[in-house]
Formats: C-alpha cells, structure tokens, sequence
C-alpha cells in the first residue's frame, strides 16, 4: 500500500513540476519528487541510493532555489484552479497503470548478490572518465566567467 | 508495482515538458525528470536482482547528472542577462534574426 501511494504521489508532483507555472512552486513539486523517488529506493532495500539521492539533489535544488528566484518573472494573470485540478486528475490516472500492472518475477541465476564496494570497484574506469567530465565542466565553467569579465571590460 | 512503467510515466512526463514547455527553467526541470527516471530504472531493477552494481551506477550517474544541470544553469543564467528573456522561442528567434542581419550586412558590403 505505501509503495502505491508513493508511486502516486511521485507522479502527481512530477506532473506538477512539468505544469506549474511559477517557477518556485514547480522546484518545489521537483523536491517532492526527489524526497518520493529517495523513500521508494529506501522501501526498496537501496539504502545508499537513497542517501546519495537526497544528498545530491538537495544540492542541486538549493541551486535551482536560487536561479528560480532570481529569473521567475511575475504571474501575469491569475491562473484558474481547474487547470491544476485536472492535471492532478490525469497525473492519479497515469499512476493507474504501474499500480495495477503486476511485474513478471524476474528469473535469473544469480546465487549471490554483488556487494556495494565490489560494484563500486568493477565501475571504477567509468568512474575516473566521470571524474574527467566533472574536472572539464570546472574548467568549461571558469572559462565561461572569464568570458564575462573579458566582455564586460570591452 | 511495476517500476519499469512507473519510470517510463516519469519519461513520458519529462519528454511531455521538454516538448511543450518553453521556459529555460521548465525545460530544465523536464530534464532532471528524465534523468531520474532514467537512474530509477536502474537502481530499482538491480536491487529487486540483490545487486549493489544499480546503485553504484547512480551515484556515478550523478556526477553527469549534476554536470549537466550546472552547464544549463549557466547558459540561463548568460542567456537572460544577454537578452533579457527566458523563453526559448524568442531565443531561437532573436538568433535567426541576427544571423539574417549578419547575412544581409555581408551581402552589402
């Protein structure tokens, strides 16, 4: 029952952060959809999925926070309460589907599970690529300041 | 519960918004949205299997994830200062017509 309402209700506020017009609101429907996914993983044995998740995406929505704050215009015009009720309604109805539908038990023969720090040792290659990207994205981010600066002073 | 529909809905949801949304911030949004339905998939799959390999793919997964969002976030934030607008349309447009200027200008020269 709780992994239904979740399913539920992470979908209500994924839609709700597609719908929403303000941009304050609809990073707030996305923090909820991250808190939701963060439970699921937890209910479902993932406990430092879960963790990581939280982690990383309180950091990327404090960012967002602030970048929605500062770039949100003003409303125009107030928007009908039909709109927001109705989208909540075909959210609950695009939720039907994963609730009802029951997953085939996935056969396999794995006997015994890979731990964490193995999984983690098998990715490293990956890992050091990723941290490649990370460095590059520094560097692309530093140069992107300086532009500025440059283009500023010009 | 199926997860498998239930991150393809998130998909769905994420494409739906980085379709018809035209706010810079919208469409980031949809992309997180993607992005996590995308990780969900995995993790949840490998964890009903009882392998860890799901959740160290995320957290690698995240690194792309967060460089990403940062990369966006930036071109926003140059994009509503340079222009002055956060809509995407009027970007593209305001682009189109420069390039026609530029044209236009060599032409005469």
């Amino acid at each position: 029952m709780i992994l239904e309402l979740l399913a539920a209700g992470l979908i209500v506020s994924a839609v709700l952060a597609v719908h929403l017009d303000e941009a304050v609101y609809s990073i707030v429907s996305l923090t909820c959809t991250f808190i939701l996914m963060a439970i699921l993983y937890s209910l479902s044995d993932a406990n430092f999925a879960a963790v990581f998740q939280l982690a990383i995406s309180a950091g990327t929505l404090a960012v967002l926070f602030l970048s929605g704050e500062m770039l949100s215009e003003k409303p125009s015009g107030k928007k009908s309460l039909r709109n927001l009720f109705l989208a909540i309604a075909g959210a609950l109805l695009l939720s039907i589907p994963s609730i009802l539908l029951s997953a085939k038990a996935i056969q396999t023969n794995v006997t015994s599970g890979v731990s964490f720090p193995e999984a983690l040792w098998n990715l490293r290659a990956i890992d050091v690529v990723l941290q490649g990207m990370v460095i590059m994205t520094v560097a692309l981010g530093i140069a992107i300041v300086l532009y500025e600066k440059r283009g500023g002073k010009n | 519960m199926n997860y498998v529909i239930l991150s393809v809905t998130l998909l769905a949801i994420g494409i739906y918004g980085l379709l018809t949304k035209r706010h810079l911030l919208k469409v980031l949004v949809s992309i997180e949205l993607i992005a996590t339905a995308a990780s969900m998939n995995f993790v949840l799959l490998a964890s009903s299997l009882n392998k860890a390999l799901g959740e160290a793919f995320l957290i690698l997964a995240f690194s792309t994830d967060t460089c990403v969002t940062a990369i966006i976030l930036a071109l926003l934030v140059i994009f509503s200062r340079k222009y002055g607008t956060r809509d995407i349309r009027k970007l593209a447009r305001l682009e189109r017509n420069k390039e026609n200027g530029s044209e236009i200008g060599e032409g005469d020269a």
